[in-house]
């Protein structure tokens, strides 16, 4: 239950905002941009949250940066190709009108009044480029610029950073092929970040120069609430012992996810996400806190899905970290369940090809695709591509499974050999046909998005020369993406369908406002920004709440 | 190159840090991150350990070659990377200052290869300076604890 008043609080300011990540800076920022006191509570030693950990890509339709490098775009084709994604399914459909209205004000904002700076990336284009209603001369995902972390001076090292991304941007090939490898030694070298890094560092610097008081290593742990339900402060913890944090305008929930949290979980998601790729504090602590306010709930079955792999031998925090991998949407590769079956097409979008992991057989009485899947590759793909952390030419490591025949690595994996043998012989012979009848590879957009879409050629090649490798593929999330519901103005939404006063929700800890659509690059964090900036204006300018001291005294 | 060298002086005899530091299973489980080691012959040796660069931790395995061992003062040795694409060697150097003190200097070098060497090496100068110091230190701190020297 949320905490009782205090006796007395130990701070009080105007606003507190539970996270670090982009959804939570834009906010923080906003709100003092009204003339509001802010303070933000992180959980976890670092700054930056999932969002320092990520590409820091916002897709935000019109914006400037489109605009400058002459990338026509309009308000009814931007929300008539979301709405072809959602389906329906969105939570509210008047969010996708709010955000496509507010995201491009979001950007000006920031670029006018913030260090925040982001390009259009060139060569890169939409992860749907295939479809009809998509964007076709460009992109709406914008990488931010390359940052100096010397400006922020000693909180530099505490932003957080994801091991395997280089400090390049995403047209300079950061998050897929083309590295160049001296240009990141130099960029380490002068402590230059790019992606994820760079978005928080120069949201941090914003947040610095508005006087915002950023506490580390001091979780948000209960709201407390008056007597009409009213949320006037936060009980957050550190060192050990719990503070009392009175808020004269309202908390902003802003802290991340749940994907750490097994128990709620499998409490609320489809499937069952076992390696989750953010940073390890998203444990659901705003999500618990809403719900213990009398929050309503929306999008919980959702969350930002990837099909993650695995180096044994790299860790993040004490845990092995789950990676991005590769080599899906390669020629000489499939990805087989169990029994050996193909089940899907394996080069479609992160987020989407978790989703054919679910799949129930009514007959069976088993779902055939649970994690972990195999992705089956021959000699030919491990000498072009970049697999998790193995390069081309190099031997590959000891904790890959090899082996001569598909039989012999079939048995070593723990797959049925026999359907192994049979896919990669029909896939051969789909190959052979340049043609994949059973689910389509070489037709999507994304599997070649920096070759101009998918085709035969690029994504359809044989698996016939040995020796053959297999490597797990797990069920992974990036975070995600339900929580409690909110209104237009960013106010978390009680039960009943009033709005619960001094409340506040943005980014993963919210309800996601575009339902199970990941739109492109940046389908994440483009429209937390948006619902972060849209709830610090109206945070920030709400009328202060008047502490007085018998108020604080009346237990 | 990324490289580091460290220097301790100890009030121990030359003779009684050489017994020390010549049976590499004394002081094997003092390198940081040590998982394990296996003595395959006089001269070869292969090591596990977890590396903590900070923002990660890297579980690597490589071979040690002994080149050269001067009794009582100096033994080198080369590596390279069993899992991972890297080179290097060092020394431990023992130096008599007086019968009872000794100056004992470790030096360890360590390059990557391949594509991302460049990367790599850039993480690597901190680290490999920042391992030679604190292996060093734990070897004379368990010397000085074997020979009862209080510091």
């Amino acid at each position: 239950m949320p905490a009782n008043r205090p006796a007395t609080w130990d701070h009080e300011v105007d606003v507190v905002v539970l996270g670090t990540g982009g959804a939570a800076f834009v906010s923080a920022v906003l709100a003092a941009d009204q003339g509001a006191e802010v303070l933000m509570l992180e959980k976890t030693h670092q700054v930056g949250g999932t969002t320092a950990f990520s590409g820091g890509v916002p897709w935000i339709p019109m914006n400037r940066y489109m605009k400058e490098a002459g990338i026509e775009d309009d308000r009814e084709s931007a929300i008539t190709f979301i709405k072809r994604l959602t389906q329906g399914k969105e939570p509210d459909p008047k969010f996708i009108d709010l955000f496509v209205d507010n995201g491009h004000v979001m950007i000006d904002y920031l670029h006018e009044n913030t260090p925040v700076r982001f390009a259009t990336p060139k060569g890169y284009s939409e992860y749907y480029g295939h479809l009809p209603e998509a964007l076709k001369n460009g992109t709406r995902s914008l990488d931010p610029e390359p940052f100096d972390l010397n400006q922020v001076g000693e909180w530099g090292p505490l932003v957080r950073q994801n091991p395997v991304f280089p400090p390049l941007t995403l047209a300079e090939g950061g998050a897929v092929g083309g590295i160049d490898f001296m240009k990141i030694a130099e960029r380490m070298e002068n402590n230059i970040v790019t992606m994820g890094r760079s978005l928080i560092g120069a949201l941090l610097k914003g947040a610095l120069e508005r006087g915002i008081d950023i506490q580390l290593n001091t979780p948000g742990k209960e709201l407390v609430l008056d007597d009409e339900g009213k949320v006037i402060g936060v009980v957050a913890e550190k060192d050990g012992e719990k503070i009392f944090i009175g808020a004269r305008k309202g908390v902003v929930l802003a802290s991340g996810g749940f994907e750490w949290n097994q128990e709620l979980i499998k409490t609320f998601l489809k499937g069952h996400v076992t390696h989750p790729m953010s940073p390890p504090g998203n444990e659901g602590d705003g999500l618990i806190m809403a719900m213990e306010a009398g929050a309503a709930l929306g999008n919980m079955t959702e969350a930002w899905y990837y099909p993650t792999m695995q180096d044994p031998t790299f860790e993040y925090e004490d845990h092995v970290m789950n990676q991005t991998g590769g080599g899906r949407f390669g020629p000489n590769s499939i990805i087989v369940n169990k029994h050996g079956k193909r089940f899907a097409h394996e080069g479609t979008t992160y987020n989407d090809l978790p989703r054919s992991f679910f799949e129930y057989d009514p007959v069976a009485l088993e779902y055939p695709n649970e994690a972990p899947n195999w992705m089956i590759f021959d000699q030919q793909l491990k000498d072009s591509q970049m697999i998790i952390t193995m390069m081309p030419g190099e031997e590959a490591p000891e904790w890959v499974d090899r082996a001569d025949s598909l039989r012999e690595l079939a048995e070593k994996i723990g797959v049925n050999p026999d359907g192994l043998e049979a896919s990669v012989a029909r896939w051969n012979e789909h190959v052979e046909n340049g043609v994949d009848p059973d689910f389509h590879r070489g037709t999507t957009h994304f599997e070649n998005i920096l070759g101009g879409g998918g085709n035969a050629e690029a994504n359809l090649g044989k698996i016939e020369k040995g020796p053959f490798y297999a490597i797990p593929v797990h069920l992974g999330a990036l975070g995600t993406n339900g929580g409690p519901r909110i209104n237009e103005k960013g106010e978390v939404i009680s039960l009943r369908g009033n709005v619960i006063d001094g409340l506040y929700a943005a980014g993963n800890a919210a309800m996601g406002i575009l339902g199970p659509v990941y739109t492109s690059a940046g389908g994440t964090i483009g429209p937390a920004m948006t619902m972060g900036y849209i709830v610090g204006k109206e945070v920030g300018a709400k009328e202060a709440r008047e502490i007085k001291e018998a108020e604080a005294l009346a237990l | 190159m990324p490289n580091g060298t460290h220097t301790v002086e100890l009030q121990v005899p030359i003779e009684n840090i050489w017994n020390f530091v010549s049976d590499m299973n004394n002081w094997a489980p003092l390198v940081p991150g040590y998982i394990e080691h296996e003595i395959l012959s006089e001269k070869q040796s292969t090591w596990k350990f977890k590396g903590d660069l900070g923002f990660m931790k890297k579980t690597v395995k490589l071979q040690i070659d002994i080149l050269e061992w001067i009794e009582p003062s100096k033994v080198t040795f080369d590596l390279k990377g069993l899992s991972d694409n890297f080179t290097g060697g060092g020394y431990f150097e023992a130096e008599k200052i007086t019968d009872a003190a000794t100056r004992m200097t470790g030096h360890l070098d360590i390059t990557a290869g391949g594509m991302m060497g460049a990367m790599i090496n850039t993480i690597l100068k901190n680290f490999v300076p920042e391992t030679a110091q604190q292996l060093t230190e734990a070897i004379a701190g368990k010397i000085n604890e074997i020979e009862g020297v209080t510091v």
